[in-house]
């Protein structure tokens, strides 16, 4: 009420018509930085499944093998919990990710690949806590992560301030996290390796019309330690990756069709010499007073990184790297490639309660990078998911 | 040295925006609408990201504090 007071002193004639507006529940400003009216309770589900169908001939290796080698399967229960009090909010979540399946351990060849029945199997369970503290213009929130799987061990805290302005268009916020991971893998090739990383986040969310929402956030993260893939052969890492990473994202509204229109670029570079560029969009369409439907596309590129090695032709050489470089790697995420998916969700309202279902599908290909050169000898990649999910306000 | 004038544009981009006409206190009803917040749908959007991370390079942008995986 503080705020509504200080409009009331300022604003004269409109004092009494700007705080019955800023009274009103949903004025809001550009990021809320009133704690949430509701809270909530919500249940997803979550199945993944991907694929990657043999074409390419590597040496000593056809590709007849790869149909008898499950890819990777998730199913991950989850559950979140918001509690908002007059200027506190408690959010919890957690997350089991049952995985199991087979990963490439060089290119796309699955020769080299776990052959135990159904692969590798790990269960990742994870869980989360934040307090944020509101007041007239601005929150502070605290977080705290953590993972555990049974090769890997990740902490995390974070700081994260918003401040609005006086009218409430613009909204600045800051945060800083840092996260410090423990590395125990299986075949024991590293025991006890760590990872930090501290990462510095800062940003601009401006109402730019009644109908426009946008948002610019710059993103620093520097990490040090472990960056191998101890499970891929040839790969050897720099202990020092810094990334920087660029994110514009824009919400317009239509008033016709009563649609929204969500959309964002990110661009991203880091120390190991990747660009890439991702672009989104969503369409949020209201059918009926209790259906929403929610088609999205997404497209990503990236180039490779300056230690990614293409396949040598040499079978005496190959999986392996010409000569001895300081670092190398086969995997196919740091190759040139660019990604597409689409996705389609349905949300049912009934009351307090609302029920969603997506549906999304994933593309992986060399040629699809931006400027259409790729990384040569990776095959297509595709992968499914589907989220069914369950929530509450109360 | 590219990446800089990247995310210079951005800026220029966002600074140039803040010169819009904005809406009054009694004209952001459209804005309060639940798809019209930078927010959204938590546990999607941790899925998504969970799953993009572990099959692209990049990752991360959208916010601090999430925990790391193995994610082989």
């Amino acid at each position: 009420m503080a705020a509504i007071d200080s409009v009331k002193k300022r604003s004269g004639k409109w004092g009494a018509i700007t705080a019955a507006a800023l009274a009103l529940p949903g004025v809001m400003s550009a990021q809320a930085e009133e704690p949430p009216e509701k809270g909530v309770i919500a249940l997803k589900y979550l199945h993944y499944r991907d694929s990657q169908t043999n074409h390419t001939i590597y040496p000593g290796y056809d590709g007849s093998e790869g149909s008898s080698l499950n890819r990777i399967r998730v199913n991950s229960p989850s559950v979140y919990l918001l509690v908002p009090t007059s200027h506190w909010s408690l959010e919890v979540s957690g997350v089991v990710d049952q995985v199991s399946g087979a990963t490439p351990r060089y290119y796309s060849d699955v020769s080299g690949a776990t052959k135990s029945p159904g692969g590798m199997k790990d269960e990742r369970k994870a869980g989360d806590v934040k307090v944020t503290r509101y007041m007239d213009r601005g929150s502070v929130g605290v977080g705290l992560a953590y993972s555990t799987e049974h090769d890997y061990r990740s902490t995390a805290v974070s700081l994260e301030g918003r401040y609005a302005s006086l009218d409430k268009n613009t909204t600045w916020n800051i945060g800083l996290a840092g996260t410090s991971d423990t590395i125990n893998p299986v075949n024991q090739i590293v025991v006890g390796e760590r990872k930090r990383t501290v990462e510095l986040t800062a940003g601009v969310t401006q109402a730019l019309s009644t109908n426009d929402l946008a948002q610019l956030s710059l993103t620093y993260s520097g990490g040090r330690g472990y960056y191998d893939d101890p499970y891929k052969l040839f790969d050897h890492r720099p202990r020092t990756r810094n990334e920087a990473i660029g994110m514009l994202r824009w919400n317009h509204h239509f008033d016709a069709p009563d649609a929204t229109l969500r959309s964002s670029y990110r661009f991203y570079n880091d120390s190991f010499g990747i660009h890439a560029h991702t672009v989104e969009a969503a369409w949020v369409q209201p059918v009926t007073s209790f259906l929403t439907i929610t088609p999205s596309v997404r497209y990503y590129s990236q180039n490779s990184a300056s230690f990614y090695y293409d396949p040598v032709t040499d079978a005496s050489v190959y999986p392996g790297p010409l000569g001895t470089p300081a670092y190398s790697s086969t995997d196919q995420r740091l190759s040139a490639f660019g990604a597409a998916s689409v996705g389609l969700k349905g949300e049912i309202q009934f009351g307090r309660w609302s029920t969603d279902l997506k549906v999304e599908q994933y593309v992986q290909r060399s040629e699809w990078r931006l400027g259409g050169k790729g990384t040569p000898g990776i095959d297509p990649f595709s992968a499914t998911t589907v989220q069914l999910g369950l929530s509450a306000k109360f | 040295m590219i990446h800089r004038r990247y995310i210079s544009a951005l800026c220029a981009l966002v600074a140039s925006l803040a010169g819009c006409a904005s809406p009054q206190p009694w004209e952001k009803g459209v804005l309060a609408k639940e798809a019209m917040t930078m927010g959204g749908d938590t546990l999607e959007q941790r899925f998504n990201q969970h799953i993009l991370a572990s099959k692209e390079a990049a990752s991360g942008g959208s916010g601090v504090g999430g925990g790391g995986c193995g994610c082989n």
